[in-house]
């Protein structure tokens, strides 16, 4: 198993083999889009749903929307990072990634960062539509900072358990069963911050939840890092 | 397969004697508590159970590292055993916790820090099994269980504290009784007795099932040693 | 003050689900190291043979 490299590689390899795989995700997306505008129609479907699902009845909406929409991108989510993955498994790219001079965990960073780009991108979509749909003002600075932090630390966890479900017989099945235990801090702090932010509590209300959103993103990104290695071992 | 070394048999003849010991104590030795009267027994069995589960937990995130350090096969084995047996002596705690509650809080269930972070760790246990089940090859199923063990045993305390600050902020309240705490009747001594002696006897039964289910995956991968080399 | 007959009943209920899962579980076991020394033995004599 390969640790650490014994031979001196200057930090910008790392950071320009970080860029390079980005790179390579978002460029072929803009071609094909299929990742994208498959998350986005999932997306608006779960949005659809929910409107019979749940009353949605106006003065029921500011408390009901952070739900909705973290439920959606939960699931929309799930897409993305599954799709991500098995796109590099079935081209054989993560082989060819693997036998780059780089540390392997530059490969993590660099699909999460493209996890998180597309996530990012589904959400700036679904925002304006959702604000339409059910006349409420979603473009919060507030709800944005939540959601950036709350994808976060969605794609850091879900990045490092797709490249194990990608592996398995079950796949697509078991990235959802495997993640979701395990993400119900960023989902509930998500939440509740979003809620805090939706119906403009004090700050000293919100921080709690803005607190655990980011010990949970530092805390999984120093664990997904370490561990990372031996998902990828042949 | 080696035979039964003569320690297991004795922890097995311990634990079925500690197991009616405890039985004995609940039901002759511990009194009556005043409100909840009979149906409050059930705390001895629900605290030990829901104890063992979490040592379990612990047992196997521990392997799970030691695994991920040393490569050695034998880890996998322990971290499985002991993710199994967790499983069923977390899901009795769960369930007979919620026939406990009926009566004492009105409601079989509630959201509260402690139960949600409860049926989380469950479906954890779970999600492994799961895991496990779509991985053929022995050494990258190994792997993998270890990492998933990691980042299970990470977020579960993320998770309780997380529910348990949203509860001081929105405290539950269900019913008459109160939820959110463990029960408000004092223990008297004689009470307190027989929860420890509860508490010591699952400890104890908790190693021997370990014990037990450790020799079972080492058959189980002798079986398939055997098979694999048969195949050939 | 909870009436008796319900707080037995519930009780009851209780220890047996403690008892019937714990017992299962037990079984399980027995069961499934039934079978492995079985498959053990058939594999054992598939090798001699070969």
């Amino acid at each position: 198993m390969q640790k650490k490299s014994n031979i001196y590689r200057p930090p910008s390899t790392y950071l320009k083999a970080i860029g390079a795989i980005v790179w390579k995700d978002l460029a072929s997306e803009l071609r094909s889009r299929e990742l994208i505008s498959a998350m986005l129609v999932f997306a608006l479907l779960v949005i659809l749903i929910f409107n019979f699902a749940i009353e949605l009845q106006p003065n029921l909406r500011s408390t009901i929307t952070p739900g909705v929409l973290w439920v959606t991108f939960a699931f929309a989510g799930t897409l993305g990072l599954n799709r991500s993955m098995a796109v590099e498994k079935d081209r054989g790219c993560l082989d060819g990634l693997l036998l780059a001079p780089v540390d392997r965990s530059a490969i993590y960073f660099g699909k999460a960062l493209s996890n998180l780009a597309f996530m990012l991108i589904v959400a700036i979509v679904v925002l304006p539509i959702y604000s339409v749909l059910y006349n409420i003002n979603v473009f919060n600075p507030g709800l944005l900072l939540v959601i950036f932090l709350g994808s976060t630390g969605y794609v850091v966890v879900g990045t490092l358990l797709s490249s194990m479900a990608v592996q398995t017989r079950t796949r697509d099945v078991l990235l959802p069963v495997l993640l979701f235990p395990v993400i119900v801090p960023v989902l509930l702090a998500a939440v509740k911050a979003s809620s805090g932010f939706l119906q403009n509590l004090s700050m000293s209300e919100i921080w709690p939840w803005l607190n655990i959103l980011i010990a949970y993103d530092v805390i999984f990104t120093a664990v997904a890092y370490m561990v990372f290695d031996f998902v990828v071992e042949e | 397969m080696k035979p039964q070394p003569k320690a297991l048999t004795i922890l097995t003849v311990l634990s079925a004697v500690l197991f009616l010991g405890a039985l004995g104590m609940v039901f002759l030795y511990a009194p009556l508590e005043e409100v909840m009267n009979y149906v409050q027994k059930i705390f001895y069995f629900h605290i030990s159970n829901a104890w063992v589960g979490m040592l379990g937990f612990i047992v196997a995130a521990v392997a799970g590292v030691m695994y991920l350090v040393k490569k050695d096969m034998k880890w996998d084995i322990v971290e499985l055993a002991a993710v199994e047996i967790s499983l069923v002596f977390f899901l009795i705690a769960i369930v007979s916790g919620s026939i406990w509650a009926k009566p004492s809080w009105g409601t079989y269930w509630t959201w509260d820090a402690r139960l949600t972070t409860a049926a989380i760790l469950e479906m954890i246990y779970l999600a492994y099994l799961l895991l496990r089940q779509g991985i053929e090859d022995p050494e990258r199923r190994a792997r993998f269980s270890a990492v998933y063990t990691l980042i299970g045993a990470v977020s579960v305390p993320v998770t309780f504290l997380s529910i348990r600050i949203w509860q001081t902020i929105h405290p539950a309240v269900i019913g008459a009784g109160s939820s959110s705490g463990q029960g408000s009747f004092g223990m008297t001594p004689e009470m307190l007795t027989t929860m420890f002696f509860c508490l010591a006897t699952f400890s104890v039964l908790f190693i021997t099932l370990l014990w037990y289910r450790i020799r079972l995956g080492h058959l189980a991968e002798q079986v398939d040693q055997l098979k694999f080399r048969i195949m050939q | 003050m909870i009436a008796y007959a319900i707080s037995i009943k519930y009780m009851v209920t209780g220890y047996a689900v403690i008892f019937i899962v714990l017992a299962t579980y037990l079984v399980s076991l027995i069961v499934r190291w039934q079978g492995l020394k079985r498959d053990l033995q058939t594999y054992e004599k598939l090798e001699e043979r070969q």
